[in-house]
């Protein structure tokens, strides 16, 4: 009776119901905010997460496909007055030529990242992107690796030229990534050239923000920003973009940089999990520490 | 638990929509603006069914929102449920047999949501602005909901009245 979704019961049990829920909510809420990563309601998210991976997998396979037939159609039609045995061979042409190309770019980006695996000498592996955020308020992926793979909270997570996030959640076969864009992402940086130390943080514009730089601290445009391994939270030495834009002067306390990100959350198709890298002295793969900005108050990642 | 056709057509409805929120929302997202098909369906859920509509349905999209993000869990819960009651009672007194007023509630429950879940968040210690939560996320995903929300209402509308045995379709006139 009290589960039913159309309610038509007496009033009163309805108002209890919903004064129950009310509460229930609230407490939920409160106990999320209060508990650890660890906690109850985190991993029913993260079970959560992984049961519905299959599907947004299908999602994306689909949105993918539509947008291959959309471009043959469109093709098609440019092709509309020409002999419909030249339109037939024309467009297996293109199917061949847009898997060839799918082919081509997929190969680039696993060139890439293999390259970076080189350059820095480092211990993961791959995995790709099968869903984008269900939520307009998250800036996360979920990828086909979780902890059958070696895959845990904490792990650093790089794209073809960079960090890109840092898992928050896995289970056996899958695990969520939280980007660097995400306002609740922290990431202790510094600056390659100065030695300038600082905290980079996502925002809901989508763009890098380094800050709590110290007052002298030389950025510059072209400055290329890459994860210190403060507090433990990303790999060491890890590139994280390249500074674009300096809000103030040198001197003012408050300023702060603006550093292109790597890569969107709709572009990223692949990505490389780092166990461990060269300089790294392996406590950036802990899985405690510095997930959340919100998390650690002030010093974000990099307390 | 009373399985009439109305409740069954409403569960069905639930289901479509969380498919939709996890298949298709990620996919059709303009720029930071992703539709929420579950605030859209339980809102004009409430609307169309402004007496019937009751606190567990909501409740329990909510709360399968929170879960399906990494937001605070619980949160969408409160929203989704507060929301649905305002909406209803707000259908109820101010219908007028006008297309205007289930549209003009929808986009203020819409908004009202979106902007207060940015609220919750900054509440609890998201590093974000409130006016960066408005105009990036609240804004523009209050006005997708509600696309959503139009083009579900009618055909919401149908079922759900049409599944009552009590009362015959409604036909909201354009004046």
């Amino acid at each position: 009776m009290a589960l039913n979704f159309q309610q038509r019961g007496s009033a009163l049990v309805r108002r209890v119901l919903l004064a129950f829920l009310v509460v229930v909510s609230l407490a939920m809420t409160t106990v999320y905010a209060r508990e650890g990563d660890d906690g109850t309601l985190h991993r029913a998210q993260a079970v959560v997460s992984g049961a519905v991976a299959p599907l947004k997998l299908v999602g994306a396979t689909a949105s993918s496909g539509a947008q291959t037939a959309s471009d043959a159609l469109g093709d098609l039609a440019a092709d509309a007055d020409t002999l419909s045995e030249l339109r037939a061979y024309n467009a297996e042409l293109v199917e061949q030529y847009a898997q060839m190309e799918e082919y081509r770019q997929e190969n680039e980006r696993l060139r890439q990242l293999v390259d970076l695996k080189d350059t820095y000498g480092i211990e993961g592996v791959g995995a790709r992107v099968i869903g984008n955020p269900a939520g307009a308020w998250d800036q996360t992926v979920t990828i086909d690796k979780g902890t059958d793979d070696g895959v845990g909270t904490g792990l650093t997570v790089m794209g073809t030229s960079g960090v890109v996030g840092q898992v928050v959640a896995a289970d056996a076969r899958t695990a969520t990534v939280r980007l660097l864009t995400d306002p609740k992402s922290g990431a202790a940086a510094i600056v390659q050239s100065s030695r300038a130390q600082g905290v980079v943080r996502g925002s809901l514009e989508g763009l890098l923000y380094l800050e709590d730089l110290e007052a002298d601290a030389e950025v510059s445009e072209g400055d290329v920003v890459v994860t210190s391994g403060l507090g433990g939270s990303y790999t060491r030495g890890l590139v994280i973009g390249t500074v674009v834009k300096v809000d103030a002067k040198q001197g003012d306390s408050s300023r702060r940089a603006v550093v292109s990100p790597n890569e969107s959350a709709s572009a990223l198709e692949e990505v490389l999990v780092v166990f461990s890298a060269l300089g790294d002295d392996g406590d950036g793969a802990d899985g405690n520490g510095g997930v959340d900005a919100a998390d650690d108050g002030e010093g974000g990642g990099a307390s | 638990m009373n399985l009439t056709r109305e409740n069954v057509v409403v569960a069905v409805g639930a289901l479509v929509a969380v498919v939709l929120q996890v298949a298709v929302a990620p996919n059709v997202a303009i720029f930071a603006a992703q539709p929420n098909f579950l605030l859209a369906y339980v809102l004009t859920v409430a609307i169309a069914n402004p007496l019937g509509a009751g606190p567990v349905l909501p409740f329990a999209l909510g709360l399968l929102f929170d879960l399906l993000g990494t937001g605070p869990v619980g949160g969408m819960a409160l929203l989704f449920t507060l929301a649905s009651l305002a909406a209803s009672r707000a259908f109820a007194v101010l219908d007028n047999d006008t297309l205007f007023m289930p549209l003009a509630i929808l986009v203020a429950a819409s908004f009202a949501v979106e902007m207060l879940y940015g609220i919750l968040l900054v509440a609890l210690g998201s590093p974000v602005g409130l006016a960066d939560a408005f105009f990036y996320r609240a804004l523009p995903c209050a006005l997708y909901d509600c696309v959503v929300a139009l083009v579900l209402y009618p055909l919401v509308v149908r079922l759900v009245s049409g599944a009552a045995q009590d009362r015959g379709p409604r036909t909201p006139r354009l004046r």
